[in-house]
């Protein structure tokens, strides 16, 4: 009887802490997110800005234009590339240099975090001059680079074969530092007693990895895999930079052709693709929620 | 890689090495292993740092020597002209100000709200509990470009058009923040609050004593990318912002980004400017991600 | 599901009586007051006009005491947004600079003021800058300064800029035999229809003929092909980053491309030591029409119904655009007056390059006004990029976009 009464205090105080978060929510997000879905179903453009209700309900005609729309598709398929190969390449970059940093550095920390965190930080301006400087077709370090080893060389950015991939190394550099940063903080919730345990029973490095480090980091696992794909199924800030999404389409995102549709006015057409995009990610990262589900909880 | 770092075991480099008693020859192992982390740690070093040191080497270069292909990696010419003309046209006073301001109010507000929504996900059942977790990652997915928009309206309604607040207001709490909260804050075993609860603590008192203090390195991690988040955030402040004096730094350096005529010189500088907090704040933040869970007592 | 919740949105909408009304926006002019006029007016202005507006109004405020001009410089990026928020939102200011495309949009959203007839007379301004502030027989807004397209080439090279199509072919050869490896830079990505419509006009043809988008003309099937014969004789990169020019034209690999004139300032800067010496500008060269007909840029600017001080409003854009004050703004800022009047003014006769434009201006067109120019734009230039990379022919190309703009429509 206590116990019940103890568990409601505790769901009333549960509710109280999300009160902040659900206000802010109801305010500003509740009817937007609903207006986005309405607009969908209408021909709302940006003329009808001051009268948007004034309207005509045109039923699922964008969605369907959706289906037909070549642009669409081809970044529809772009944006399944950059997800596929940037998310792994990004958390497996991050996680890599978290773990050599929490395990093998003890001198010039300091510098190493800051370090690899600077991509994240640094200007898009910045970081697109460096970037086609490496990459220029003419005279880019990279093709110098691959000349003097005798290897063939690429327009790679003005390539439709290799814009994507340029991309995408691009977009996973600038992310890691990122996904670096969280799983050094939750390394640090690893009691290291597990790892001398582990060690006292002869574990290598790899089987301490893997049986210790990375069951302990399945939540910030699921973490930034569902904030990286989310970001790579947002993609956009890189083509709109480096390659304004071509040559050809070679590099148009979803989210970049949506940009452009709000920019040409047609509200109704690009709040019927935010739509499935929304629904594509929340799929997406309920799928990550069943991979990645805690363990402990089945171990019970 | 797992021959070098294994313990005990043979690496087979020197003879020394095999006639040493086993402590010494770990010893030596371990050293072994620790140079070629931090070889392959410092190589990967110069690829993610050329760019910020670029950057920072440029702002001091003429505009004609930033546009230069190839570009020149130390300034041939250097200059202050960049910040000289920063200076005479970004209010930087003010416009630093404005940046400072909207980061403090909503990294304070997203350390204790996200925090508190992320304990009440983690470790509060209450009804409706999947419900609010779902609206959290609703928010955290949704194409931002999609709300701009309506999101104005609201503002307008509410007064807020051309004030901080209004810039402030819809990060106040933020979706990724609270994800992350309830993430670390799941990890916090259930017996440690069960104790607590047995001893008397209140959930505030649980709340504050034990859950954040745990939670430092988390912490740090949210103060970290939250100011990221309100210290680059551009296309919403720029849209509430109607005068000059509430503009934040990103919005004041996009006045110069202009397909062709860039101000190269100013708008590094202006990079400068805008990444040097960032850099002082993550030098003055990472002791505590190390400082982690196990030295604050949990075993 | 999904329809469900369709159903429901379109039960929603038809009890919060939605639904287009017949009416659409009036586009009658009103007079402005020639009285005494007094208080604030804010105005938006995007990029470099905006940072050296505020200053250059204090003459304004000089002459009108009493009145105070309030300029908020915005970045080019987020322009259209801010105006489309702010006519939601019902934040607009008084006055704005205006994008040329944008009018078609702004002008039919119902936010925008018709430009009274006592202060304005369209015969004052450059025909082709007129245009780009009428959207259905009304004014919207008055052109404050122009822009149009030049062929710029590099003069060290010893070879006279070409004065025809064929010619242009011949000379983008000839430079590529002295050493300039890309020939001619024609823009293939984003802003590729302007290299598109003035090749167009130049071929006899337009891209609208009676409230219809008309691709699928012969005069467009000409004008690709000019186009599309530099990729062909390998005399036009289409293998370059986004961001290589303008630096292709500095190293010397690209001969020539066609800009505007905020490039010449552009060239002398950043081009290096004497570099100033290495180029020149020509016209367009004359199409199969004869004409070299170029295509109409610059800012417009527009006053907002909402504007609680219209009088003053307007008359600061009268202001603005009178010929004396344009060629004080050309002084300040390099850009050009939309008053043939002004050019009358000595100042800007005697830069040699300046007046060429001048010369473009007076038979430069605007493009079509149409609500959703910009859609159609990324329709045109997708198509241009294809073609660039010799993907498709030109009359594939024409068709293509004929598909897409009328799929899209006049946006009306």
């Amino acid at each position: 009887m206590r116990r019940g009464r103890a568990h409601a205090r505790r769901g009333r105080i549960g509710l109280l802490f999300s009160m902040p978060f659900l206000a802010v929510f109801a305010v500003l997000y509740a009817g937007p997110l609903l207006a986005g879905l309405g607009m969908s179903v209408t021909d709302l453009r940006s003329t009808d800005a001051q009268h948007p209700f004034s309207v005509d309900f045109v039923g699922l005609r964008h969605y369907r234009r959706l289906l037909h729309d070549e642009v669409m598709r081809k970044a529809a398929w772009n944006t399944l590339v950059f997800v596929a190969a940037g998310v792994p390449l990004t958390i497996g970059c991050g996680l890599v240099a978290a773990v050599l940093m929490h395990r093998g550095v003890d001198r010039a920390r300091a510098l190493f975090r800051v370090g690899y965190f600077l991509p994240h930080v640094t200007s898009i301006v910045a970081v697109a001059v460096i970037w086609r400087f490496v990459l220029d077709p003419q005279s880019g370090l990279l093709n110098e680079g691959l000349r003097a080893a005798g290897l063939p060389t690429a327009a790679w950015l003005a390539d439709e074969r290799t814009a994507l991939p340029s991309l995408i190394a691009m977009a996973a550099w600038r992310g890691f530092g990122f996904d670096m940063v969280v799983f050094l903080a939750a390394l640090q919730g690893v009691p290291r007693e597990l790892y001398e345990a582990a060690e006292t029973d002869g574990a290598g490095a790899w089987a301490r990895f893997r049986y210790v480090t990375l069951p302990m980091l399945r939540p910030t696992l699921l973490f930034t895999s569902v904030y990286s794909s989310i970001g790579f199924l947002q993609f956009m800030e890189e083509p709109l930079v480096m390659t304004k999404g071509g040559p050809d389409g070679a590099t148009e995102s979803v989210s970049l052709a949506i940009y452009q549709q709000f920019g040409g006015g047609d509200y109704g057409y690009a709040g019927a693709a935010s739509t499935v995009l929304f629904f594509v990610i929340v799929l997406v990262a309920l799928l990550q929620f069943r991979v990645l589900r805690p363990r402990h909880l089945e171990a019970r | 890689m797992s021959t070098v770092t294994a313990p005990g075991r043979d690496t087979g480099a020197a003879p020394s090495v095999r006639d040493a008693p086993p402590r010494t020859r770990r010893a030596r192992g371990e050293r072994l292993r620790r140079t070629a982390i931090y070889a392959a740690l410092s190589l990967g070093l110069g690829l993610v740092v050329t760019p910020f040191a670029w950057t920072l080497l440029s702002s001091f270069k003429p505009e004609h020597e930033i546009r230069q292909s190839p570009p020149t990696f130390l300034p041939a010419h250097p200059t202050l002209a960049g910040y000289r003309e920063m200076l005479a046209s970004l209010h930087l006073g003010t416009t630093f100000t404005n940046s400072v301001l909207v980061a403090a109010a909503q990294v304070s507000a997203n350390l204790l709200l996200c925090s508190m929504a992320g304990y009440a996900l983690a470790k509060l059942p209450f009804p409706g509990r999947r419900a609010v977790f779902g609206l959290v990652m609703a928010q955290m997915m949704v194409p931002g470009i999609v709300l701009v928009i309506p999101q104005f309206v609201v503002v307008t309604r509410l007064g807020l058009t051309d004030t901080l607040l209004g810039v402030v207001l819809p990060y106040l709490v933020w979706p990724l923040g609270v994800f992350l909260m309830r993430q670390f804050i799941a990890e916090i075993p259930d017996e440690l609050l069960q104790a607590a609860r047995i001893d008397g603590a209140g959930e505030f008192r649980i709340f504050f004593r034990i859950v954040l203090p745990l939670c430092r390195p988390a912490l740090a991690t949210l103060t970290l990318l939250s100011f990221l988040n309100a210290w680059n955030n551009f296309l919403w402040p720029a849209i509430v912002a109607q005068t000059q004096d509430r503009y934040t730094l990103p919005v004041a350096l996009a006045l110069f980004s202009n397909e062709e005529t860039t101000h190269y010189g100013l708008l590094l500088a202006g990079a400068v400017v805008v990444i040097t907090p960032i850099v002082v704040l993550f030098l003055c933040l990472q002791r505590f991600f190390i400082e982690g869970i196990a030295s604050t007592g949990i075993k | 599901m999904r329809k469900s919740t369709a159903g429901l949105l379109a039960v929603v909408l038809a009890l919060a009586g939605c639904g287009r009304g017949g009416g659409g926006t009036s586009g009658k002019a009103e007079d402005v007051s020639a009285g005494r006029i007094k208080g604030t007016v804010t105005v938006w202005a995007m990029g470099d006009e905006g940072q050296a507006l505020g200053a250059f109004a204090k003459e304004f405020e000089r002459a009108n005491p009493g009145v105070e001009i309030k300029v908020t410089s915005m970045g080019m990026d987020v322009a259209h947004d801010k105006l489309v928020s702010a006519i939601a939102g019902n934040a607009t200011p008084d006055v704005s600079m205006v994008g040329t495309t944008w009018m078609g949009e702004l002008g039919k959203s119902g936010a925008l003021d018709v430009t009274p007839n006592n202060l304005f007379d369209k015969s004052g301004f450059f025909p082709g800058a007129w245009d780009s502030t009428v959207y259905k027989g009304a004014s919207y807004g008055v052109p404050w300064y122009v822009e149009t397209r030049a062929f710029y080439y590099r003069s060290d090279l010893g070879v006279k800029p070409p004065t025809t199509w064929d010619e242009t072919k011949q000379w983008a050869r000839q430079v590529k035999a002295k050493g300039a490896s890309m020939g001619v830079y024609q823009n293939y990505q984003v802003g590729s229809w302007q290299e598109l419509l003035p090749l167009v006009w130049q071929a006899g043809g337009d891209i609208t003929s009676g409230g219809k988008w008309t691709f699928d003309s012969p005069q467009v099937v000409t004008a690709l092909k000019q186009w599309r014969s530099f990729y062909e004789d390998g005399t036009a990169p289409n293998k370059v980053d986004t961001g290589a020019f303008p630096n292709i034209f500095f190293k010397g690999q690209a001969a020539a491309y066609y800009s505007g004139p905020w490039m010449i300032h552009l060239m002398k800067k950043d081009g290096g030591p004497g570099f100033e010496k290495k180029f020149d500008l020509a016209p367009y060269a004359k199409g199969p029409a004869g004409n070299n007909t170029s295509l109409m840029g610059g800012g417009d600017l527009a006053v907002f119904k909402r504007t609680k001080n219209r009088d003053a409003a307007w008359r600061f854009v009268k202001w603005l655009t009178d010929p004396k004050v344009q060629v004080r703004w050309y002084q300040t800022k390099n850009d050009l007056p939309s008053t043939p009047a002004a050019w009358q003014d000595p100042a800007m006769a005697s830069d040699k390059q300046v007046a060429l434009f001048g010369e473009a201006l007076k038979t430069a067109k605007a493009p079509p006004s149409t609500p959703n120019w910009e859609q159609v734009a990324r329709v045109v230039e997708r198509e241009m990029g294809r073609l660039a990379l010799l993907k498709e022919t030109p009359e594939q190309a024409a068709q293509a976009m004929q598909k897409g703009a009328d799929q899209l429509g006049m946006g009306d």
